[in-house]
């Protein structure tokens, strides 16, 4: 594949010529239960990595309560039939492995580590959590108490607090409107709820066993058949929730934290899901405007200006939406500031064509780091959970490098016009109000929360 | 159980650059590293947050690549990059498709050879050097807990005791003066070893590094203080104001021992003992079995890189209900326990399964996208420390051969109060009050 030359100073070493990139070929099976099995080899160390997705998480459980799929999560790995929740934890140090289990907003998933020569045995841990986690009563209270003090505390961060209000301003009454439980919602949680959520979610037919390592994949297979091919259970039932509306107008969103000495500034409009044709197009569009450190939001705001320490911007999706949103953590006298070249740079890359140069730096960004995951196992997991979960063409990493390439400038032009809506952007500010409300208002009418989510004017 | 070998190469150029190299061409990704022997432990007193301060500097501008070329070559050649200080070394590195090692070694020689910055570029990072400070500590809860609280209060020696991070009073005296003395002092050739991972083949690797590295002059030996500390007779304790957090919390510091010492490796194990994960004793009494503490992690951090005094740390978030006091009298039942009855066999076997795979993923090591970010960290500290990198593949070899009375006695030996301090951070915000 060519690599469009950028300009550079003459004595800069150039590219030499590319190694091709040569995704491993992927193993995939439909056991007789449903369960669904994609294998990659991966020899980098004499580990392997995996990942069993259930798709369905917290937005699937919403009606019977915010963060209740990730509660099931975290309280599965406390017991089994045969295991205790000790027991579990020692077995697990017994084989060298790590295994964690949580939900999102889409899926819920149990992921792990271990060596290759003990996998039967983590894979057979992984199977019973799936079928038959128990839920003791005494654990299920000991992680209610916890997460009481869990969401008390992430109200403290103001990392926390702009994504929670830029979810609720732009999803509305979406499920995707719910970034987490509030203490009264995580009180009235029951054992009950989850062995609920565990019984609908946790099931072969709704499930995905992704596994990348060092294994000989016909063996592996052989191995997981004998595993989990007994589990059985139906595809729970999937409920749509209407399509949420974009707000209008741009409005500025203030979370009042007394006291703060900086202003976490969050900005974002509705966006596509990565299933969308356009998510190429806006993946490169965001790199060119702040995706990235070469970028132009992050050589304004940070490397000429001084105003902060880690702009970015980013294209977040789920299975049934997607949002672009602009983050920065800068210094309260400069929120105007900032304000002002934010949109400025999303204005200019909707108005005015780019170089071709910028283009292309942009275009061998993307498709060179895309080739970074093929070095580690949990890279490439990712990558194959990404396909593999939003249903992408099979040739998708085979093909999505050429597909950057072949961007002109009048896409980049286009598609920031399409989805960088500086005119709708709503804007959440999280600060201290005496010091930032004033040059907020200069954005947009202002409402103002506490941290606890309570309208304050 | 199979043992994983790395295939190394090493040389020194003439000018002292040290040379590693861990081909391996399964995938057209290399991962390249610069490695300078200077951290915020030992940077100059009245300049507290320096060495960091100076990591930012080495992107703004070099003998031929001016401010904003570094990154926009390395980024526009499909890679990614940064930088980190550490208590004894400062790195610079990169991770990109193997067809840009020339741009990219050319980059680091060319900032080795030389800075190109003005007063507007030191300006520009210490504004942004005081946004991370505060993103990070000032305006985040429990930020800098804790990293910036405990050494003031376990510490005598400055080298060891100051704020890393930097006071902010002298973040603003630092001057562009301050900057070329630095990088004459400590950014020399002969004190930094040049790392390269991945798809290369060490010829190419070498010849390359010859014919863009040779020519930087070397330097005299840096001179370093003395970070040696005044042995500990007492324990310590101190106070710090939590501004934001709803929950009070502690961290109980015990000092380590030496780096590659023979007490080293049983100390590693016995950490793991009780902070290795859930199944620590630890987490298991304190969130599990008592449910006094609702975050609990530690450790000895950056345990095969650090090169001076440093602690095993316990960070522990507790309910408010529990009194500080209460919370430190389980945390000293399970140190005492471990002192008394050591662990079972059965417990070290777990360990060193559980420690050998642990060590194969620190080398495989993502870091922020970054392959082999672990080998590469492992082999420069080997290489400025011990002069060694080959240590990589015989490391794990001390650790897989302690006995449980070995673990026992560095129980003995440094689990004592008098070798230890702790912090209490108590939050201020009405509704998290402490119970009495």
């Amino acid at each position: 594949m060519a690599t469009r030359a950028a300009e550079v100073n003459t004595i800069v070493p150039a590219l030499s010529a590319e190694r091709p990139v040569t995704w491993p070929k992927r193993t995939r099976a439909k056991l007789s239960n449903g369960l669904e099995v994609i294998l990659a080899e991966s020899h980098t160390i004499p580990k392997f990595h995996g990942e069993l997705f259930f798709r369905s998480g917290n937005a699937a459980a919403i009606d019977r309560g915010p963060g209740l799929a990730e509660m099931t999560a975290a309280v599965l790995r406390t017991g089994t039939a045969k295991r205790a929740s000790r027991q579990i934890e020692e077995d697990l140090r017994r084989i060298g492995a790590d295994l964690a289990s949580s939900a999102g907003a889409d899926n819920s998933a149990i992921s792990f580590a271990g060596l290759s020569e003990l996998a039967e045995p983590l894979l057979g841990l992984v199977n019973e959590l799936a079928r038959d986690a128990v839920f003791p009563e005494a654990e299920f209270e000991r992680e209610r108490r916890q997460k009481l003090e869990e969401v008390k505390l992430e109200r403290t961060q103001p990392g926390f607090l702009a994504s929670e209000r830029l979810r609720k301003v732009l999803f509305g009454a979406h499920p995707y409107a719910q970034v987490s439980p509030s203490e009264e919602q995580v009180a009235s949680f029951e054992r009950g709820d989850l062995l609920e959520v565990y019984r609908d979610f946790y099931t072969p037919e709704n499930a995905l066993l992704l596994l990348v390592g060092d294994f000989h994949p016909d063996s592996m297979l052989k191995a997981v058949e004998n595993i989990f091919g007994m589990w059985t259970g139906k595809m729970p039932e999937r409920k749509s929730a209407a399509a949420p509306a974009q707000p209008r107008g741009r409005r500025v969103h203030l979370v009042h934290v007394p006291g703060a000495v900086q202003t976490q500034i969050l900005a974002g409009c509705h966006a596509i899901t990565r299933k969308h044709p356009d998510w190429v197009k806006l993946g490169l569009t965001n790199s060119l405007y702040g995706g990235a450190f070469n970028s132009r939001l992050v050589m304004n705001i940070r490397e000429d200006k001084g105003y902060t320490y880690s702009p970015r911007s980013s294209v977040n999706a789920f299975r049934q939406h997607g949002y672009f949103s602009i983050s920065a953590a800068v210094r309260n006298d400069v929120v105007a500031a900032s304000l002002t070249e934010i949109f400025y740079e999303l204005d200019k890359l909707r108005s005015l064509a780019i170089p071709e140069s910028e283009l292309a730096d942009a275009q061998n960004y993307l498709s060179g780091v895309f080739s970074l995951g093929l070095a580690t196992q949990n890279g490439l997991l990712s990558q194959l959970a990404v396909v593999a979960l939003n249903e992408l063409p099979e040739d998708y990493l085979e093909t999505y490098r050429a597909k950057v390439r072949a961007l002109r400038p009048e896409d980049v032009v286009d598609t920031a016009r399409k989805y960088f809506d500086s005119a709708n952007m709503q804007i959440v500010a999280v600060g201290d109000r005496s010091q930032i409300e004033s040059q907020a208002a200069l954005f947009g009418g202002v409402e103002t929360y506490d941290a606890q989510g309570r309208k304050l004017s | 159980m199979n043992r994983l070998q790395i295939p190394i190469e090493s040389t020194t150029l003439p000018n002292g650059l040290r040379v590693v190299i861990a081909p391996d061409t399964a995938a057209p990704v290399v991962t390249l590293g610069v490695y300078y022997k200077i951290g915020f432990r030992l940077e100059p007193r009245g300049r507290s947050g320096f060495a960091h301060l100076f990591e930012h500097m080495m992107f703004q501008g070099s003998a031929n690549a001016p401010k904003m070329q570094h990154i926009k070559l390395i980024n526009s050649s499909g890679g990614t990059l940064n930088g980190s200080t550490h208590y004894d070394v400062t790195n610079y590195y990169e991770a990109v498709p193997s067809n840009a090692l020339a741009r990219v070694l050319w980059l680091e020689a060319d900032r080795m050879r030389a800075l190109k910055v003005d007063d507007e570029n030191l300006r520009n990072q210490r504004d942004v050097v005081k946004e991370e400070v505060r993103v990070n500590v000032l305006n985040q809860p429990y930020g800098g807990f804790p990293w910036l609280d405990l050494p003031p209060v376990a510490f005598r020696n400055w080298a060891n005791s100051h704020n890393f991070y930097g006071d902010f009073a002298d973040l603003d005296a630092a001057s562009l003066a301050d900057v070329q003395t630095f990088f004459k002092t400590y950014y020399v050739p002969n004190n930094a070893v040049l790392l390269i991972l991945g798809d290369v083949k060490p010829g190419e690797g070498c010849t390359l590094a010859r014919e863009l590295f040779s020519d930087i002059p070397s330097g005299p030996s840096p001179l370093f203080a003395d970070p040696t500390e005044p042995k500990q007779t007492e324990e310590r304790r101190g106070e710090v104001e939590e501004k934001f957090g709803t929950l009070p919390a502690m961290a109980v510091g015990y000092v380590a021992p030496k780096r590659r010492t023979a007490d080293w490796c049983a100390m590693a194990l016995l950490d793991q003992a009780l902070h290795g994960g859930r199944a620590g004793k630890l987490y298991r009494e304190l969130v599990l079995e008592k449910q006094l503490a609702v975050e609990l992690d530690g450790g000895i951090e950056d345990v095969f890189g650090y090169n001076g005094p440093t602690q095993m740390v316990t960070r522990i978030l507790h309910k408010p209900e529990f009194s500080g006091e209460a919370t430190l009298a389980e945390f000293n039942k399970v140190i005492r326990e471990i002192q008394e009855k050591g662990i079972s066999e059965d417990e070290l076997r777990q360990l060193k399964v559980k420690w050998q795979s642990d060590y194969y993923s620190l080398l495989e090591g993502g870091h922020g996208g970054m392959p082999r970010y672990g080998l590469m960290h492992l082999l420069a500290c080997f290489t400025l420390f011990d002069g060694e990198p080959q240590l990589v593949n015989s490391i794990l070899d001390g650790f897989l051969a302690v006995k449980r009375e070995e673990i026992q006695a560095a129980a003995k030996k440094y689990l004592r109060n008098e070798n230890r301090a702790i912090v209490f951070r108590k939050p201020v915000t009405a509704g998290a009050k402490e119970a009495a």
